[in-house]
């Protein structure tokens, strides 16, 4: 069992017997478990993630145990560098060099924003990707789950999230677009948002893309 | 148990159009099935609150093409649920200012190949 960075090592040592039970019942060489089990006293679901080609489904006897397959491709994505920054994992994982691109972060925040207006509530649930994203190009840390979560539960309602991305999107642009390209692409984006300014999320990512623009133009 | 004819038949009654809405999904019939009549009364008012554009679509400025249309012509109408352990989606999508073309319902792995068709998602995750 390898251990990478603990955030609460007493209630991880708690738990090392149990998780090395789930892992032992994955049929695969690299599997971990990530998320609020390792670090919380009180949990929902136990996320167990693993790496494998095979199609067969994985299953682990405890119904509270939740099993994401995922890809070779998929160890380059910024997901896996930050599920796989703070867990418990059978052997040592495999690593890739990060890939992600500008033009990833805006498909994310495309996204993002319809979800987080048809569901104000639940908005912790939908932002994961968001934050993460946004963190990423504003600091170049890639937050693990712990971290996300306190990120996520320092915002109090969707408003405040939109208002983050709101302040935090031109500087990021600006510090990894050449100006000629912000230029061509927020304004082609801005065209296509301009003509569904009915919905509200669609309004949003126009104005977005707009300031954006406008930030470059203005220098 | 829902019936998966029922199932359509309610939500094509709902969109009222004569262009014929394709039903999509690896395991939809089973799928549907497994849906308690209140979750299904929620995906029928779903149904609904689009019609009546109360909920917000997915759209991006891609010239990609998808079928007959380039993906910056279509809407993306999004719907989260799971039943017991297991998480599902529905992606309904539209022709802007149009009629409606595809309801999608699958589990995570269907839903991210439906994204990644309509261009919707880039990378893998």
């Amino acid at each position: 069992m390898i251990i990478y960075h603990p955030h609460n090592e007493t209630l991880l040592n708690e738990r090392l017997k149990e998780a090395e039970e789930f892992l032992a019942q994955i049929p695969v060489k690299y599997c971990f478990i990530t998320g609020s089990f390792l670090y919380k006293e009180k949990y929902k679901d136990i996320d167990v993630f693993a790496i494998t080609r095979s199609k067969k489904e994985l299953k682990v006897k405890d119904k509270r145990v939740k099993i994401t397959i995922m890809d070779f491709n998929d160890l380059y994505s910024l997901f896996y560098h930050s599920v796989s920054k703070s867990c418990i994992a059978k052997n040592i994982l495999p690593t890739k060099q990060l890939k992600v691109t500008l033009s990833d972060y805006w498909h994310v925040i495309n996204e993002a924003i319809p979800t987080l207006l048809n569901q104000k509530d639940k908005f912790h649930k939908n932002v994961r990707f968001l934050i993460l994203y946004t963190e990423y190009f504003k600091t170049s840390e890639i937050f693990d789950t712990f971290q996300l979560n306190e990120k996520i539960n320092s915002f109090k309602d969707y408003n405040e999230v939109m208002e983050y991305v709101k302040k935090e999107l031109p500087g990021i642009v600006n510090k990894y677009a050449k100006p000629s390209y912000v230029k061509r692409f927020f304004y082609t984006q801005a065209g296509y948002y301009k003509e569904l300014q009915e919905y509200a999320a669609q309004s949003f990512l126009y104005e977005l893309t707009h300031e954006v623009a406008r930030g470059i133009a203005h220098g | 148990m829902v019936n998966s004819d029922e199932f359509k038949k309610k939500i094509e009654a709902s969109i009222s159009q004569e262009y014929t809405v394709e039903f999509l999904g690896k395991n939809f019939e089973h799928i549907v099935n497994l849906l308690t009549e209140t979750k299904a009364e929620k995906v029928y008012q779903w149904i609904k609150d689009i019609v009546e554009r109360k909920i917000e679509p997915i759209s991006i400025g891609s010239k990609k093409t998808y079928k007959e249309w380039e993906v910056n012509e279509l809407l993306t109408f999004r719907y989260p649920f799971s039943i017991g352990n297991a998480e599902y989606r529905i992606l309904f999508v539209k022709v802007k200012n149009s009629v409606y073309i595809e309801f999608h319902l699958g589990d995570h792995k269907y839903y991210d190949k439906v994204r990644k068709d309509l261009d919707l998602k880039k990378s893998n995750y």
